[in-house]
């Protein structure tokens, strides 16, 4: 017998696991992109190839292009999380 | 495993609990004690190693802003990319390794998320105590008592959050001047904003998601799982030793009576991080942590039985075989482990301190200088990757006759420096039609085993 508030413990509802799902896999994802680019390019080469107006720095182009690789993710994360939960059921 | 002992859910099954805390309850024993060994460890690592020093710069520096990164006397350009990618190959490696022969080591004792957690579970049970003096005060209405307990709990997780922060970003720009600009208050808007985002990520995941990461948002407690076979060691209850479960006097030959060892007092659940019965079964909310082996240890001491009616195990062994250790998949990961491990280390040890690069000038194809020459111009970076100054000397080869001009005949390039030179090469007319490789070779002068070599072309008239 089992102290009912101990038991099953604390679940999430479906929204709030998919919005975490979503945002953490497309951070780490972000994460891995961010490296992966970042060591091949040189944000102030390129900031200096086609934008010399700009000022963002290197700091700067490294956290907007994670954001940018953020986001791109996330939004695909979010429509396939959508999709897969809205498709029409397979008949047994 | 078995079903048949699951306990029965309550009839409100479908809707309880939906979003009940989890107190976990503090306990003592042999796990607890290693894994808050782990914890001092780890942690103490993360805090202390961006203040090493190691000759007169911080022993790890991954310095972004510089792109180098710094790792005790090696240092990496982003040219040496490659080793990160090995390196997290044979973490993955090492990962899968000791997931096949230790079951979920890495959830229970080294996750950051596990690490925190129990730091942070450390200053809740600081200030506001024990697991039911925990749930007291939740339930109790606000009062000077609950805002001191709940204010203090915030300030020392808030405070430790930051400190946290600060070392991460402290990875990444010199710790020991990032330490003088907070003092000042004087904080780059990138750094602080880089240090806020991890102190709040730690306070946001160590504070209140806690055992929800594990069980919603990590990949690897999913598919963990695949790694695992009938001699990987689990935590488990023994079932056919302690069922039929049930309370009873010390007194009392339960045996006699017709029970197992297990007394029902439900210690494990309550010490559970995750909040599952560990009697229902294997279940992959568990991280593996051992607390509930802890506790149901106690209880077996108390009554004296034996110790271990749930222990760290096999499913072979629980069956009644032998549990086998030296198994295909142990050698399998463990010879890729080895392999690659030589291989980097190799690499890294015979890795040339120099790089070179070559860009030829997009903007013309050639040029024709009187004396029917030929002459195309190039940009080559020569990177000095070792810590004192060097001098190089430049080689080209692929055209008959081929000539560099303006370029000196040693080239000094600074210790870490990055050399941009500009160079015209040359050749007779005769000797460059179309399209021809050349290749460029450095050379330092102290030794000639420091060389590289870059391909390029060399554009002349159509024939």
């Amino acid at each position: 017998m089992v102290e009912e508030q101990y038991r099953g413990a604390r679940k999430w509802g479906r929204n709030a696991q998919a919005v975490a799902t979503v945002v953490w896999i497309s951070f780490l994802s972000a994460a891995v992109a961010t490296m992966l680019f970042f060591a091949m390019f040189d944000p102030v080469e390129l900031l200096e190839t086609y934008e010399p107006d700009l000022e963002i720095g290197r700091q700067g182009g490294y956290a907007i292009g994670f954001f940018f690789f953020w986001f791109i993710s996330a939004g695909c994360s979010a429509v396939t999380a959508w999709l897969v939960r809205t498709a029409p059921k397979s008949e047994q | 495993m078995s079903n048949t002992t699951k306990v029965e859910p309550p009839p409100d099954a479908g809707l309880y609990e939906s979003a009940a805390k989890i107190y976990p309850r503090e306990i003592e024993g042999r796990f607890a004690n290693l894994s808050k060994l782990a914890t001092y460890i780890l942690l103490g690592l993360f805090y202390l190693v961006p203040w090493l020093m190691w000759d007169d710069r911080q022993a790890f520096l991954f310095d972004l802003p510089a792109r180098k990164f710094h790792l005790l006397g090696l240092t990496l350009w982003p040219q040496d990319f490659i080793y990160l990618a090995w390196l997290l190959m044979i973490l993955a490696y090492s990962l899968f390794f000791f997931t096949a022969l230790g079951g979920r080591l890495w959830c229970g004792f080294a996750c950051p998320q596990t690490v925190w957690t129990e730091a942070f579970i450390w200053m809740e049970q600081w200030t506001e105590g024990t697991r039911s003096q925990r749930m007291k005060l939740d339930k109790a209405p606000w009062s000077w008592n609950k805002l001191r307990r709940k204010g203090s709990k915030q300030f020392l997780w808030i405070t430790f959050s930051l400190w946290t922060g600060f070392t991460f970003v402290g990875y990444f720009t010199p710790i020991r001047e990032l330490a003088v600009d907070v003092v000042n208050l004087n904080v780059g808007g990138w750094t602080l904003f880089w240090g806020l985002f991890y102190g709040f990520a730690t306070y946001g995941n160590a504070g209140y998601m806690r055992e929800q990461v594990c069980k919603y948002m990590c990949p690897y407690a999913r598919f963990q799982s695949v790694m695992f076979d009938k001699d990987t060691l689990i935590i488990s209850y023994d079932e056919k030793r302690g069922e039929p479960r049930g309370r009873r006097k010390r007194s009392v030959d339960h045996k006699a009576e017709g029970l197992g060892d297990c007394i029902d007092c439900t210690l494990c659940v309550q010490v559970c991080p995750t909040g599952i019965d560990i009697r229902d079964g294997l279940q992959y909310e568990c991280i593996a942590c051992a607390a509930c082996i802890d506790a149901c240890d106690s209880v077996m001491d108390k009554m004296n039985y034996p110790r271990g009616l749930v222990r760290y195990t096999t499913e072979h062994a629980l069956e009644g075989g032998k549990t086998r250790v030296l198994r295909p998949r142990m050698f399998v990961y463990a010879g890729l482990l080895v392999i690659l491990l030589t291989a980097m280390i190799t690499s890294l040890a015979t890795r040339t301190p120099v790089i070179l690069d070559v860009l030829r000038d997009r903007n013309a194809l050639y040029r024709e200088l009187p004396g029917d020459l030929i002459e195309n111009t190039y940009t080559l970076k020569i990177i000095n990757q070792s810590n004192d100054a060097r001098s190089f000397r430049l080689a080209v080869d692929g055209v008959p006759g081929l000539m560099l001009d303006g370029v000196d005949d040693e080239i000094e390039v600074e210790g870490g420096g990055v050399l941009s030179l500009p160079v015209r090469a040359r050749a007779q007319r005769d000797n460059a039609y179309g399209i021809m490789n050349i290749t460029f070779a450095v050379t330092a002068v102290d030794d000639p085993s420091v060389a590289t070599e870059e391909d390029s072309r060399f554009l002349g008239p159509t024939p």
